[in-house]
């Protein structure tokens, strides 16, 4: 079993314009399709529409808390549940945010099934969705 | 001949006797007064000091000890020699008893009584010597009390904490701040407190109390007495050595750093939010950078292009943010260098627009000027107004609408000039109007998507016009547009 037999579509969704240019194209040349949207509204939209196979949201969009709430949001569906979910920020520890998804806690507030840090490493989000199907 | 004159007093009833002591001593140097009979003798050697008095032991009125003891009363160094016919052991001993410094059998030599005369001064020499010496040590006493008071009431009204305990660790001093910083009221003298101590500070205490060789070096520590930062002290403790060198205890001095805590905290917020906003647009460069010497990704040159153009526009966002940083720095360090001149706030708008012009153009927007005539001048740096009026221009520029307005209208009133600068744009939402000129903040929603700033611009604005002591006030409507109004004082 590959990943590509699991995962086809990504949702990519970002409020940075360049960085969802960068990640789209990534990660079309490893050889996903990729849909992607600008915004938490935009991004539940697509999410609905593509019913995608794997989500990498930027945690920080227009509000400050809306990369949360679109996860939140895409995790109550059913097709929500079933998918694997990331979170990418360059919020780290140093920038002065305080969370991670280490304790069963915390994973039930923040509803993603892992964070990535920008910029991002194609291989580091393959090897975490591999991780994820247990591949 | 004598250097110094000795002043001596010669007692006795017998006439020859007293006028051939007296010439015999005033040849040798000496400065003689005479009493012929005991009541004199005591008139004369109680009213001044003299430095030795010889005194005939037997007179008719009274006797010569009784001088003797009346003399000592008042004048106690003064040295009294007994000279007497009637030499005896027993008057002897009743006359050194009494405070004589000998005694001389009658009839005398001359030289027999001035070597007399010459141990009496030594000895009255050493006793004034040690007079003075009693007495410049008892005035060193006082100072010391002096000293010693002056130095408790220094250390009571100073703010910080002095709090010091001997070698078995029980407090031997203290001062109010320390009680009130450590919450220790009713503490006693040589209580022993280890418990009632944060434990940082019982700590290092006991590090120097149990160590085997004097712990030489002072140590400090940062203590957060209140949550949330409401009270921070720093406790820097410090031996207290005996002469021989051995611990004679510790001090301990509490000083309260709570506000330094918090400019601290709120530099290292900025700081991170300065990284931050750097990391996002090299992110940005990086990642396209990456992508173009990928090997594995093919793109067409079209697409080579355009990325390059993307990273050449968030580089440019990138020095933008750096500039407005060092802005900001130089203000704050107030290093800027200032030129103060006279200038006409009309120009300064005229010549700004047509640095504009271009972006005023690309976007169809009409500018309605309405200054009032005869506008005072203002005294201020060219290159701040003039950053002042680009930063917010250019703001009702990009935040406008296509074929929006914008109204600039110049007035005075008091002591102000007023510059107004209104635009037909997007407008703001309350909140986001609340965090306008806050550091980097800019507000984000789906109008704003594609308008770069750096989110300094009028954090500057801001800074510049209140270091005039001048101020700004911002009205918006979402949806509607936002009016700037600046309030500039005129220099009289």
């Amino acid at each position: 079993m590959e990943l590509k037999d699991k995962v086809k579509k990504v949702l990519i969704v970002d409020d940075d314009l360049d960085l969802l240019e960068q990640n789209k194209t990534l990660m079309e040349s490893k050889g996903f399709t990729v849909i992607t949207a600008d915004s938490g509204k935009l991004g539940f939209e697509m999410f609905q529409k593509e019913k995608p196979d794997a989500a990498i949201v930027d945690l920080i969009m227009e509000e400050m808390d809306s990369g949360f709430v679109l996860c939140h949001k895409i995790k109550k569906t059913d097709h929500g549940k079933k998918i694997p979910v990331f979170m990418l920020t360059s919020a780290t520890y140093e920038t002065g945010f305080k969370f991670n998804s280490s304790t069963s806690e915390e994973k039930d507030w923040i509803k993603c099934d892992g964070f990535l840090n920008k910029p991002v490493v194609v291989e580091e989000l393959l090897s975490k969705l591999e991780n994820y199907f247990g591949l | 001949m004598l250097e110094i004159k000795p002043n001596i007093l010669i007692v006795d009833d017998e006439r020859g006797l007293r006028i051939g002591t007296q010439r015999l001593l005033e040849e040798e140097g000496y400065e003689v007064t005479t009493a012929e009979n005991g009541y004199e003798g005591i008139a004369l050697g109680t009213s001044c000091e003299f430095d030795a008095a010889i005194i005939d032991m037997k007179m008719p009125d009274i006797d010569g000890l009784d001088v003797l003891s009346a003399i000592k009363k008042v004048f106690p160094n003064t040295i009294c020699i007994i000279a007497t016919a009637f030499a005896s052991y027993e008057t002897a001993i009743e006359a050194t008893r009494l405070g004589a410094f000998s005694y001389i059998p009658k009839p005398f030599t001359p030289d027999e009584l001035i070597y007399q005369l010459k141990l009496a001064y030594k000895q009255r020499t050493l006793l004034k010597e040690a007079e003075n010496l009693k007495k410049e040590r008892e005035e060193q006493l006082l100072e010391i009390a002096n000293e010693k008071s002056r130095l408790n009431t220094i250390i009571k009204s100073i703010s910080d904490g002095v709090l010091v305990f001997n070698k078995e660790g029980k407090v031997v001093y203290y001062n109010s701040s320390a009680i009130k910083y450590l919450d220790l009221p009713g503490i006693q003298i040589g209580e022993y407190i280890p418990e009632k101590i944060p434990q940082q500070i019982s700590k290092i205490l006991n590090k120097y109390l149990n160590s085997e060789n004097i712990i030489e070096k002072s140590y400090a520590s940062q203590i957060e007495l209140q949550p949330n930062g409401q009270l921070f002290i720093e406790a820097v403790c410090s031996p207290i050595k005996n002469p021989d060198k051995t611990l004679a205890g510790v001090v301990v001095v509490i000083r309260n750093i709570t506000e330094l805590k918090k400019v601290d905290l709120i530099k290292s917020q900025f700081v991170s939010m300065v990284a931050h906003e750097l990391k996002t647009p090299m992110a940005a460069v990086q990642g396209f950078l990456n992508i173009m010497l990928d090997g594995q990704i093919p793109l067409t040159y079209e697409k080579q292009q355009e990325y390059l153009s993307r990273s050449v526009v968030r580089l440019k966002s990138l020095l933008d943010l750096v500039n407005d940083l060092l802005d900001i720095s130089r203000m704050e360090l107030k290093t800027k260098q200032r030129e103060i001149v006279e200038i006409d706030i009309a120009e300064v708008i005229k010549s700004t627009l047509l640095i504009l012009e271009l972006d005023i153009q690309k976007k169809g927007i009409t500018v309605v000027q309405n200054f009032s005539e005869k506008l005072p001048v203002i005294k201020t740096d060219m290159n701040e107004i003039t950053r002042v009026i680009t930063n917010i221009l250019s703001n009702a520029i990009k935040y406008n609408t296509d074929k929006g307005e914008i109204k600039i209208v110049l007035t005075t009133a008091q002591n102000y000039l007023i510059i107004k600068i209104s635009d037909t744009g997007i407008g703001m939402k309350p909140e986001e109007l609340k965090n306008l000129f806050q550091e980097f903040f800019r507000a984000k929603n789906e109008k704003t998507r594609n308008i770069s700033g750096t989110g300094l611009g009028l954090t500057i604005v801001k800074r510049i016009i209140e270091s005039y002591n001048g101020k700004i006030e911002v009205d918006s409507q979402y949806g509607k547009g936002t009016t700037f109004t600046i309030f500039y004082p005129i220099n009289t």
